[in-house]
């Protein structure tokens, strides 16, 4: 079992923009409050020329770690329609976000098949948040 | 190693995804072009019965499926098209009393394999080109049928049926010349 | 409205194993009246060529992913040549059963590559107007390329032309050029 953290989890889409945002913290924490998640974004943001940077050096999607910043981790994956896929982290747990992206890739292709689903726009759907959490609770925090 | 496609290359056959994708590419164009909901149902009903109307030459000529003596020989021949043109077996039933009327159960719908319906489209039939297929078929050998979905599981229904209604037989379009 | 109905939700099936089939007539049936359907409400050839582009980017960019994970092993494409090989090989034999016949370089520009096929599957069922020969309908599939492109880091303008049956002509930007040569370098 993992050890207990925080977690900050975002999809990116082709611009920059954010598709998807959410937050796991341990089951017996009170979630952060919202201006944690203005931190969060930044950090994610920052990342993304690094990000930009070594999909190009390797054909793996899961590209580890990326950034550090403070005591925040960043963790990405990169699809092959280059989603990028983010995770911040302030534990180590390389194998749970390793499968927690695989599991956000495969719902993330399910969702975007539907021809109502525009690439790029943000994810407004009630069963995806639903898959997100449930595979944050099984791979993130525990 | 890499899992190839190893599906056997028939060349009468094509893939589901590209037909499924194809389809779903359609209807978000004809919802950009006309917006209105009730609108893209009837352009794509109107695009079913063309499609009816030309594929029945190819039914009759590689199904041999014979004359239509009764209604219920045009259900048979509805459910035999299904299997050869989208490789499912739709099931057949509740027909009313009179035998005019009964249903096509589709399980699974071909065309809605990666579908979910968002909440401002409750209204879009988007099978909807399904009816017009077998109302522009039926037309052709001289059939007039009214066809349309009464249940959806895109909308939450527990099944996708679509009602076909016998209104009258087309005598006086037998072309001439036909003994 | 169905209010108190439960929707089955996309999410819970399976990803999709490419196995299915449905007749070919069944699909060059709705082929040909999206293209006549396109065709009524343009002005141009030029327009119907864009449109059918638009109608064939739909499915290229929900092909993509799929087709990584199912084919590919979850590895991306970096190299130029390598993703032109994957549209050649794995998305045509996906799509159409078949590899396409042939991929070539333009001589004199470095941006500027062809993939040649006799007869595109969409182009078997299609008769175009004498009047109107210059119609490609393969602008359908000229568009599916035009999005695995773009979505995989590879941005290029892809139209279908009528040359050795049919060629699609796929111009890449500069800058895929650049960052191509730059990673050789390495």
């Amino acid at each position: 079992m993992a050890v207990q953290g925080n977690y900050y989890f975002a999809i990116v889409g082709h611009n920059d923009n954010p598709m998807f945002e959410m937050e796991f913290s341990p089951s017996n924490k009170e979630p952060k409050k919202e201006d944690h998640r203005h931190l969060s974004q930044f950090i994610a943001h920052a990342a993304l020329d690094l990000i930009d940077e070594s999909m190009w050096t390797t054909s793996n999607m899961y590209l580890r770690l990326v950034d550090k910043f403070n005591e925040w981790f960043v963790s990405a994956f990169v699809t092959a329609g280059r989603v990028r896929l983010i995770c911040l982290h302030d534990v180590k747990n390389d194998d749970g976000i390793k499968n927690f992206f695989m599991e956000m890739y495969e719902t993330y292709i399910k969702h975007s098949m539907n021809p109502f689903y525009e690439p790029n726009a943000p994810i407004k759907s009630a069963a995806f948040e639903k898959k997100v959490s449930f595979y944050g609770r099984k791979y993130l925090t525990g | 190693m890499s899992r190839q496609n190893l599906r056997a290359i028939d060349p009468k056959k094509v893939s589901g995804e590209l037909f499924t994708l194809t389809y779903g590419s359609l209807v978000a164009q004809l919802l950009k072009d006309y917006e209105n909901v009730e609108e893209v149902n009837r352009q794509l009903e109107r695009i079913g019965y063309n499609i009816g109307m030309r594929l029945i030459e190819d039914f009759l000529a590689r199904a041999n499926p014979g004359r239509c003596y009764d209604f219920r020989d045009t259900a048979d021949k509805i459910q035999q098209a299904f299997k050869l043109y989208l490789g499912v077996s739709p099931s057949i039933g509740s027909w009313s009393p009179g035998g005019d009327e009964f249903s096509v159960v589709l399980d699974p719908n071909p065309l809605t394999e990666f579908v979910e319906l968002p909440d401002h489209l409750q209204n879009l039939r988007y099978s909807n080109v399904l009816p017009g297929v077998i109302r522009g078929a039926a037309e052709m050998v001289q059939i007039e049928v009214l066809a349309s979905f009464i249940a959806d599981s895109l909308k939450g229904d527990n099944i996708t049926e679509i009602r076909v209604k016998f209104v009258k037989r087309l005598e006086d379009a037998v072309p001439a010349g036909e003994d | 409205m169905n209010i108190g109905k439960q929707r089955p939700s996309i999410l819970d099936k399976s990803l999709s194993r490419g196995k299915t089939e449905v007749s070919l007539t069944a699909y060059a049936l709705l082929f040909s009246e999206m293209v006549q359907y396109s065709h009524n409400r343009v002005n141009s050839v030029n327009e119907l060529h864009n449109k059918l582009s638009e109608l064939g980017q739909r499915v290229g960019i929900r092909m993509v992913e799929l087709l990584f994970v199912r084919e590919k092993n979850y590895k991306r494409e970096t190299k130029l040549l390598n993703i032109l090989l994957f549209i050649k090989v794995t998305l045509w034999k996906s799509l159409f059963g078949k590899e396409a016949e042939k991929l070539d370089r333009a001589t004199d520009d470095e941006r500027i590559y062809y993939l040649i096929e006799k007869e595109p599957l969409v182009n078997r069922f299609i008769s175009v107007p004498r009047d109107k020969s210059s119609i490609n309908c393969a602008a359908f599939v000229a568009g599916i390329v035009e999005a695995v492109l773009n979505a995989t880091g590879f941005p290029a303008k892809v139209t279908a032309l009528w040359h050795k049956g049919t060629t699609y002509m796929i111009k890449f930007d500069e800058s895929v050029i650049a960052r191509d040569k730059q990673l050789d370098g390495r």
